[in-house]
């Protein structure tokens, strides 16, 4: 069966005086506008946000009955920074089971109630936490940078390249009003930048936002009836790794990203990934993450990934332009909302509804990667026309 | 406008019982993995039941000699917790055979060198792992 996405909405992402309700809200009534539907027609909720920081502990129904869907669900999914991802995914099946016609995913993270060392403390402890957080206070910045310490050993790769990532989605995100910081960053201004887990810097960091995303997905009979045009869902790739990084093969990569694109390139007959997409949102929640990102999802050869974005590859007029809206580095990394924001950015990519940031179509394909801590999880999407 | 919210603290009791000899070897200089009897998965840190094969049956391994490092950081922002820490610290994974290792280190080391690990408690009373050069 066919799935296909009829409505996306995504909020201004930042530091908002909002609750989680109400940032759930402008996400929910932008895709519910976008579909052209009512809040009626939706068979089934699915919340996504992994509220490790918030005040409301169990946020599923308090989002479901301030958006008008009490009695429709909700299933609440969790999975770190991909949890945006997992919540499409649950979206996706319960319409695939012949369970619902009309689905909406809806991703929300509320960061900024609780102060930085908090939020360090509750990212650090989401690997492992009896065996890493405990006895040697590993951060989710500290864990990228192991993997960067690892990177730059082993290829050569430079504090500029990482930096070269941050000041191309900050020039994206600069055309995007929604981004938590839309406005450019020089190359110098980012290498310069304080450390804050060596070898990342600041500018190498995403930064702690609100925000929220809601995709509404529908099966195709439904669009049919509904005359409806949709962007359809045409792979998907799931994996996951260890919790504990001790427990991990290498550190140059992450096996979740590789094993997921492989699983989703099969899925939508994908040969060569490079030449295949028109766009690509991955996950740069640092700087090293989307320099992986580019060659475990095989943009590049294994250690290429530092060249790949010095050499503009991954800009507009490149191969392939990444993260175009941009990216969690600039637009911001509101942890449930990351991959609904993702699927939000490609369906308007592929409506070409993208406005200063629209890229040129010819392959009428985007993908989407999702990762939940470092690799702990790990999801692909591949979207079409 | 904003509202305080009221105060919620959590302080875990963690139980450790079937791997208390990993966290006694620490306050003894020891390192402990453990490796499946029955299909011989090793474990670092150790764990009593084997995720491979699903026995219980395990044996404990002291891990030692000379590791090498694979990854580091040095943290300059720190996390709630461990406020009493003054100084960037550096984590660190190194690699001893077939376990692998993650560490504090408190002389500057490079991803690939040779370390040896030793034990010993932070001010507030933690035991762990430091790697030095080896
Ligand atoms: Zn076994």
């Amino acid at each position: 069966m066919r799935v296909g996405i009829i409505g996306v909405g995504c909020s201004k992402f930042g530091v908002r005086e909002k609750t989680i309700q109400e940032l759930a809200f402008e996400a929910v009534k932008e895709s519910l506008d976008d579909a052209g539907i009512t809040r009626e027609d939706i068979d089934i909720s699915v919340v996504g946000t992994s509220n490790t920081r918030g005040y409301e502990l169990m946020p599923a129904v308090p989002i479901n009955e301030y958006c008008g869907f009490a009695g429709k669900g909700p299933i609440r999914v969790e999975a770190a920074c991909a949890t945006g991802s997992a919540a499409f995914f649950t979206a996706y099946s319960s319409i695939v089971s012949g369970m619902a016609d009309i689905a909406i995913a809806i991703g929300v993270e509320k960061m900024t109630e609780v102060n930085t060392p908090t939020s360090l403390a509750v990212g650090g402890r989401s690997g492992s936490y009896l065996w890493e957080f405990h006895q040697y206070g590993t951060t989710f910045p500290g864990y990228y940078a192991m993997h960067a310490s690892a990177h730059m050993a082993k290829y050569g790769t430079t504090p500029e390249q990482l930096a070269m990532v941050a000041v191309k989605n900050h020039r994206n995100a600069a055309k995007n009003p929604k981004a938590h910081f839309p406005k450019e960053i020089t190359l110098e201004k980012a290498v310069s930048s304080r450390y804050v887990a060596y070898p990342l810097k600041l500018f190498d960091c995403c930064p702690i936002s609100d925000g929220a995303g809601a995709a509404i997905l529908a099966s195709e009979e439904k669009i049919k009836e509904l005359g409806k045009e949709a962007i359809w869902i045409e792979g998907i790739g799931y994996s996951s790794d260890t919790a504990n990084v001790a427990k991990r093969s290498g550190y140059t990569g992450l096996k979740a990203t590789v094993d997921a694109s492989k699983m989703a390139y099969k899925m939508a007959g994908i040969e060569n990934p490079l030449k295949s997409f028109d766009v690509a949102c991955l996950h740069d929640c640092f700087t090293i993450a989307e320099i992986m990102a580019y060659e475990d999802l095989g943009f590049c050869k294994k250690g290429e990934g530092g060249k790949f974005v010095e050499e503009g590859r991954s800009d507009f007029g490149g191969d392939i332009p990444v993260n175009t809206f941009g990216g969690l580095k600039a637009k911001g990394h509101p942890l449930g909302a990351t991959g609904l924001a993702m699927i939000y950015e490609a369906v308007k990519q592929l409506r070409e509804e993208a406005g200063d940031l629209q890229v040129e179509l010819k392959n009428y394909k985007a993908l989407t990667h999702n990762i939940g801590g470092t690799g702990h999880f790990g999801w692909v999407f591949i979207l079409g026309v | 406008m904003f509202i305080e919210g009221r105060e919620l603290t959590f302080k875990h009791n963690i139980p450790v019982t079937s791997v208390e000899k990993y966290w006694k070897g620490l306050e003894e200089g020891k390192i402990y993995g453990t490796t499946c009897k029955n299909c011989g998965a090793k474990f670092s840190p150790p764990q009593a039941d084997c995720s491979v094969c699903y026995s219980s049956d395990m044996e404990w391994v002291e891990i030692g000699g000379e590791g090498e490092v694979e990854c580091l950081t040095e943290q300059h922002s720190f996390p709630a917790g461990f406020e009493f820490l003054k100084e960037p610290y550096t984590i660190a994974v190194a690699r001893f055979g077939d376990f692998r290792v993650i560490g504090w280190a408190r002389e500057k080391i490079s991803v690939g060198d040779k370390v040896v690990a030793e034990t010993d408690k932070d001010e507030t009373g933690v035991w762990k792992v430091y790697f030095k050069k080896a």
